[in-house]
């Protein structure tokens, strides 16, 4: 598997374990949108576990909303800030 | 947790790890307790120090601090004192790095600190309302954010707020302080919505007259007249408290969020 699709298994797998969802890792696309009733459904309380999941598992710091909003879009705009921070 | 509640009534038996319960691995555990050179807030430091031998227990004090050093004395190599003044952010971020650095977690704040300036309404200087909303309400609204991450890192935190019995029976000449502890109320349950996903808990502890400094300047006429008006006839004790405190904090707890829970021997 490649680097960037370890990645990606890795960060829904997170997501998953640290959201309690009620769903498999797998069935969540690179794509999908985190929040809004077309996606995940996440609300604001999930993102800001999520925000500390990402930095506790991955050491990426969401310092503020803004960046947050940028960031958690979806699997996909996680990885790539990740990735990013190298 | 029956068998670790029956042990701690027992007096005699010492009590494991109460909160470990349903199976949990034993960990050294980390609390903090603010206010911890007053009656109650050392009278809470003690309980967990005696009733557990897991707990490790953050003195949160200023100053003045001779009674905590006292009970850090006693217990060593399991109590430590952090500088925490309440009302600063900066001196909560402080401590909270401190404890974390030290025990790598935080897993049980008690937000006990407070203190009471009693006016009738309109003769309370500014200040006197501005002192008690700071120190009761605003220390803990800047308590519980210091530490929700580092307790949603861990998806494992217990918040116990301790209250007032005036928040919901409120006496005269307390409205600066009514209002704060009620604030404190909303805050409690409003905050255990938002991380009742994280594994995280928060309580509030309502206590009405119990045995400390602070009923030390009442008089023995005004110390019968209250006692006649609780339906035990007696105050309430340090210990009578912490022993909430200490379920509030266990694993077998874990479904009790948002509650506020009166001890005040049958007052309403």
């Amino acid at each position: 598997m490649a680097q960037g699709e370890e990645l990606r298994r890795k960060i829904k797998e997170v997501m998953v374990e640290e959201l309690m969802l009620d769903f498999d890792a797998a069935e969540i696309a690179d794509e999908t949108a985190i929040f809004g009733a077309g996606g995940l459904g996440l609300d604001s309380v999930d993102a800001l576990q999520l925000v500390v999941a990402i930095e506790k598992h991955f050491g990426l710091k969401i310092a503020d909303a803004e960046k947050a909003k940028g960031v958690l879009q979806s699997v996909e705009t996680i990885a790539k800030a990740i990735e990013a921070k190298g | 947790m029956l068998g670790a509640f029956a042990a701690m009534g027992g007096g005699t038996q010492p009590c494991l790890a109460p909160w470990l319960g349903s199976g949990k691995t034993s960990r050294v555990r980390s609390i903090l307790i603010t206010g911890a050179n007053g009656g109650l807030g050392l009278g809470i430091g003690r309980y967990f120090l005696e009733k557990d031998p897991e707990a490790k227990v953050w003195l949160g004090v200023r100053a003045n601090r001779t009674n905590a050093q006292a009970l850090v004395g006693e217990f060593p190599d399991r109590c430590a004192l952090v500088d925490l003044e309440v009302t600063s952010k900066e001196s909560w971020e402080t401590a909270v790095t401190t404890i974390t650095g030290v025990d790598g977690r935080l897993d049980v704040l008690v937000n006990n600190a407070g203190l009471h300036r009693d006016h009738l309404l309109a003769t309370m200087p500014d200040e006197a309302w501005s002192s008690v909303i700071a120190a009761n309400l605003d220390a803990v609204f800047l308590g519980c954010r210091a530490v929700i991450r580092p307790m949603m890192a861990n998806r494992f935190g217990r918040i116990i707020n301790i209250a007032s019995l005036s928040a919901i029976l409120p006496p005269l000449g307390q409205t600066n302080y009514a209002a704060a502890k009620a604030g404190v109320v909303a805050l409690t349950q409003t905050l255990a919505k938002e991380v009742a996903r994280s594994g995280i808990t928060v309580n509030a502890l309502l206590p009405g007259y119990i045995a400390t400094e602070a009923l030390a300047h009442m008089d023995e006429e005004a110390a019968k007249r209250a006692k006649a008006g609780i339906p035990m006839r007696r105050f309430g004790t340090p210990s009578e408290v912490a022993s909430a405190v200490l379920f509030l904090a266990c694993h077998d707890a874990a479904y009790v969020t948002g509650s506020a829970l009166k001890i005040d021997g049958g007052i309403f």
